[in-house]
């Protein structure tokens, strides 16, 4: 079985972000970097596949579009337990759109034929959910998003989608399909300190983004900025029991929780 | 400029959510057409052309064939924009329409502003003012973002379209239910919420001792509940529960959006967290920056006395 | 020159401080106050899962073949959540480097494959004994041979992990008529050893949750196999684990200095007084100012030596610098973090006071600093 796992690379989201000088996205410099937390699970989700084959050989690549420092991602994937990486090597993947990231994959997925591909079901960062959908749509094949629970029998994924109110929706799809991932599927493991030492021996392949794909943006960001305040919400601070009294006398004043 | 909308009809419903599409089309003073795979019997109200495909022939929700009849609907009406609600039928399903387009897909719009349009990111703590490339655009829109004010009336003319694909590579196979809950947050009226930030699980009691003094229900947030400190039937959220209550109190929630779908319409918000900038800050009426744990502390012994 | 960490040191570091904020800080504070030590032990448990009491052992003996940088990094990361929990990892690894590098085979098989997976839930060091402190070589247990056996008798004292330790690396004077110091072995007692008697654990100011006991031998009969290294040789077997040690308590020191600084740092830019962020007085800036700068310089310090270290240069003199200036810094990080937070910082309701009671004994344990700038000033002169 050939498993593909597609993960981002992006920055703490505790970061302070910055606009970059021409205002089109954050400036990296000061910033720490990970793995997308929606990917974690599904590589997770990847390995606890392959792991499953037993004896059947099977290979489960991982994937990243990005420069340089995405392969400190896909060594983090590799110490949890893929076989083998591929780096779309791309300076400038922050500044391309979700269609043209499933491009890049899709011109190197479509040469490798894999049976099934996870990938998070958004980047923490860009937040657009497209790229597992769309690179889907390129492969030609099924793609169900949102997935909480996996399973794979005689060929065929079940898989149930997360919807809201707490219900979900079940779904069958034939190989091969793209499954996005979302929070609480699985419980992602950590790396160990000897698979993070043997990962030096897997293989990364590099590939030059400009050698897979010439697909020009479908859409442009003109600008990356702080969000208009809206609240008009008041700003406290001090001490706790300073805090405490203040938020009281607030609450009693503008809602009526404490009378009667 | 045309808009064709795409409505959400599950288990038998007509989303709320589907009257935001209106205030966005409004919003972008646009013509609307809609499109729906639902019922005949259970229409959206609004004076304009609507297309119909049968829920039971697009298998209740098979996204190849919704996807197919929202093309045959683009086909005849050539909108300028189609438009979903960023729900987990929007975001399945707006992908798979903007690919057969060729079209820009630009998700989560908080904003409209001269052809471009406003979408977080950065977990809400930033924006994008996005254009599309292309001459027709999919759009998503955050729920919330477009508050319907009006009154939803008139009845559409309804053109009914039949499925021309099968969707064989995938079947839907059912729903399942929610969870049971035994508590009904969205009738409390004081909501004391446990996020993250609290820290670890032993400090849940301490939250659930201020909700209790403030006579209210414990809730949580998603991570909290991922992570087994509370159960999932008091989640709050996008996927837990809509709440409205007089009071809501978060405690070291960031305010991811999914949870501020869930809590935004609370008649007064006081956020408890240690981060100014934490995207809370947009809803909240009060943001006591703080450490959580101690001014929990404080405020349950105010109370008390 | 090259100050970048290699992508396997990042991917370490950044596992270290993921379960470090996952599953070490959140229980840091309860188990500072006596808190359920199961809680504790299962903490090291998955430490050893994850491959961090082997850090510096080969993979042959189910080590992580990571090297001294990575160990390092890792303590520093794990300090900054607990410092219990990194002072046991520290041993840990001192322990197993200790007979890696002076081991027979069967003892390396025997005994670093248990420390390095957590079936042993941790593994101790006895050295230090009532008369035997900073004088490290006034050891007074005595090692008699006996047949094919070895008779301990004599008490230890300040023996971390004591009570759930697997194996002990014990110092003992084998040869009463060598010149001070050239008489002493080291052996290997396991746990339940006859005659073996874990004493009372110290309550201590600092680093609560580890435990530290008295031991007792009292006609304890070992193996005559459980002679580690060569007889009469213990100190010339253990000095290259002891200075990697220095460096290990050294980066210890340092995570609890940063956990002080960024908790004093980032509360001095929320509190206000005389109307304006207390961050804005240059009194505060001042004491921020110089105690990252110092933290930093303690980090290049233990950076440089765990690289000499780990590239088999010699690192006597820089090991000992990196622990004497790293846990004066650390200390003066905390005094300043409780300064800085006040009244407050003097509460158990905010973790500094924590931090600044577990770096005290950093300019203690693992050679007092004054032991340190001896073998600083003694490493400098020697080739004059």
């Amino acid at each position: 079985m050939k498993i593909l796992v597609c993960i981002k690379q992006i920055p703490d989201m505790a970061s302070k972000f910055k606009p970059n000088a021409a205002n089109t996205w954050f400036t990296e410099t000061d910033l720490a970097f990970r793995m997308n937390e929606y990917d974690e699970y599904a590589v997770e989700e990847a390995i606890k596949l392959k792991e499953k084959q037993g004896a059947d050989p099977s290979d489960l690549v991982v994937l990243s579009v990005g420069p340089a420092r995405v392969v400190e991602a896909l060594k983090k994937a590799l110490a949890m337990g893929c076989d083998r990486g591929v780096h779309i090597h791309d300076d400038e993947s922050n500044l391309k759109d979700p269609w043209q990231i499933a491009s890049l994959i899709a011109a190197y997925a479509k040469k490798e034929n894999f049976d099934i591909i996870f990938t998070g079901m958004q980047s923490q960062d860009r937040g657009s959910g497209q790229v597992g959908v769309t690179l889907a749509g390129d492969l030609g094949c099924s793609c169900v998003t949102t997935a909480i629970n996996f399973s794979l029998e005689a060929g065929v994924v079940t898989a149930k989608r997360e919807l809201e109110g707490g219900a979900k929706g079940v779904v069958k799809l034939k190989l091969p399909a793209v499954v996005t991932c979302q929070l609480g599927l699985n419980t992602p493991r950590y790396p160990t300190l000897p698979n993070i030492m043997k990962a030096r021996k897997k293989e990364i392949a590099v590939l030059k983004a400009a050698e897979l794909s010439a697909e020009g943006p479908r859409a442009v960001t003109e600008k990356f900025y702080h969000p208009v305040k809206k609240g008009t919400g008041l700003v406290l601070e001090g001490e706790p029991a300073a805090l405490a009294v203040k938020v009281l006398e607030l609450i009693k004043e503008k809602t009526t929780v404490l009378r009667g | 400029m045309k808009t064709l909308l795409v409505f959400e009809y599950r288990r038998g419903k007509l989303t709320e959510a589907n009257l935001e599409l209106f205030s966005f089309a409004a919003a972008l003073g646009a013509q609307t057409a809609g499109v729906l795979i639902g019922a005949e019997t259970l229409l959206p109200a609004y004076p304009g052309k609507l297309y119909l495909g049968d829920i039971v022939k697009c298998k209740d929700y098979n996204p190849e064939v919704h996807a197919d009849i929202i093309m045959q609907a683009a086909q005849k009406e050539d909108p300028d924009y189609i438009v979903f609600i960023h729900s987990s039928y929007g975001w399945d399903l707006a992908p798979r329409v903007a690919a057969r387009l060729k079209a820009a897909q630009v998700s989560e719009i908080t904003g409209v502003s001269e052809g471009k349009f406003e979408t977080g990111c950065c977990n809400g703590k930033m924006r994008r003012l996005v254009r599309p490339a292309t001459t027709k655009a999919v759009l998503t829109i955050q729920e919330g973002a477009f508050c319907f004010t009006g009154e939803a009336e008139g009845t559409p003319a309804v053109e009914k379209l039949e499925p021309s694909a099968d969707g064989a590579g995938l079947e839907f196979a059912g729903y399942e239910e929610p969870e049971k809950r035994e508590v009904d947050l969205a009738k409390a009226e004081v909501i004391v919420s446990a996020g993250r930030g609290i820290g670890k699980k032993e400090n849940v009691p301490a939250i659930a001792e201020l909700a209790k003094s403030l006579k209210g229900e414990l809730g949580a947030s998603r991570p909290v509940v991922d992570a087994g400190w509370v159960d999932h039937n008091r989640q709050v959220g996008a996927t837990g529960q809509i709440v409205s209550p007089k009071l809501y109190v978060a405690c070291g929630i960031s305010g991811a959006i999914q949870h501020l779908t869930g809590m935004r319409n609370s008649e007064f918000i006081v956020a408890v967290n240690k981060d100014k900038e934490a995207p809370i800050s947009e809803v909240a009426d009060v943001m006591v920056i703080a450490d959580v744990m101690p001014f929990v502390a404080a405020l349950t012994e105010k109370l008390k006395q | 020159m090259n100050f970048e960490l290699t992508e396997e040191q990042k991917i370490i570091q950044a596992t270290a401080r993921e379960f470090a904020e996952k599953e070490l800080a959140p229980a840091a504070a309860d188990l500072d106050r006596g808190g359920d030590r199961k809680i504790f032990l299962g903490n090291l448990a998955k430490l050893a899962e994850l491959g961090f009491m082997g850090l510096g052992i080969k993979a042959d003996y189910g080590g992580a073949e990571a090297g001294s940088v990575a160990l390092s990094l890792a303590i520093t990361e794990i300090a900054r959540a607990c410092a219990s929990t990194a002072v046991t990892l520290a041993v840990n690894n001192l322990v197993a480097e200790i007979i890696q590098a002076a081991g027979s085979e069967d003892q390396k098989k025997k005994y670093l494959r248990d420390i390095c997976s957590g079936a042993y839930p941790a593994a101790s060091l006895a050295l230090t004994e009532p008369c035997a402190g900073s004088d490290s070589a006034a050891v007074a247990v005595t090692a008699v041979r006996d047949g094919e056996e070895w008779v301990l008798n004599g008490s230890k004292i300040f023996i971390t992990s004591a009570p759930y330790a697997g194996v002990f690396a014990v110092f003992a004077l084998t040869d009463k008529t060598a010149l001070k110091g050239k008489g002493i072995s080291c052996f290997l007692v396991e746990a339940g050893a006859k005659g073996l008697t874990i004493g009372k654990e110290e309550h201590k100011m600092g680093q609560r949750a580890s435990a530290t006991n008295e031991l007792s031998f009292d006609n304890c009969r070992i193996p005559a196999d459980a002679l580690l290294g060569k007889l009469n040789s213990g100190f010339t077997s253990a000095a290259e684990g002891l200075a990697g040690g220095r460096i290990n308590i050294g980066s210890l020191a340092l995570g609890i200095g940063l956990a002080a600084m960024d908790y004093a740092a980032a509360y001095s830019a929320e509190r206000a007084q005389f109307g304006k962020k207390i961050s804005s007085f240059e009194a505060i800036q001042w004491m921020i100012a110089d105690s990252y700068t110092e933290l930093e310089a303690a980090r290049l310090l233990l950076m440089s030596a765990a690289a000499k270290r780990e590239t088999g240069k010699s690192h006597m003199k820089e090991a000992a610098m990196g622990k004497m200036f790293a846990t004066e810094a650390a200390n003066r990080a905390c005094y300043n973090a409780v300064q800085i937070l006040g009244g407050y910082g003097y509460t158990d309701q905010y973790p500094v006071e924590r931090y600044a009671r577990d770096a005290r004994v950093t300019t203690i344990y693992e050679g007092t600093n004054e032991i340190q700038r001896l073998i600083i000033a003694r490493e400098i002169l020697k080739s004059i």
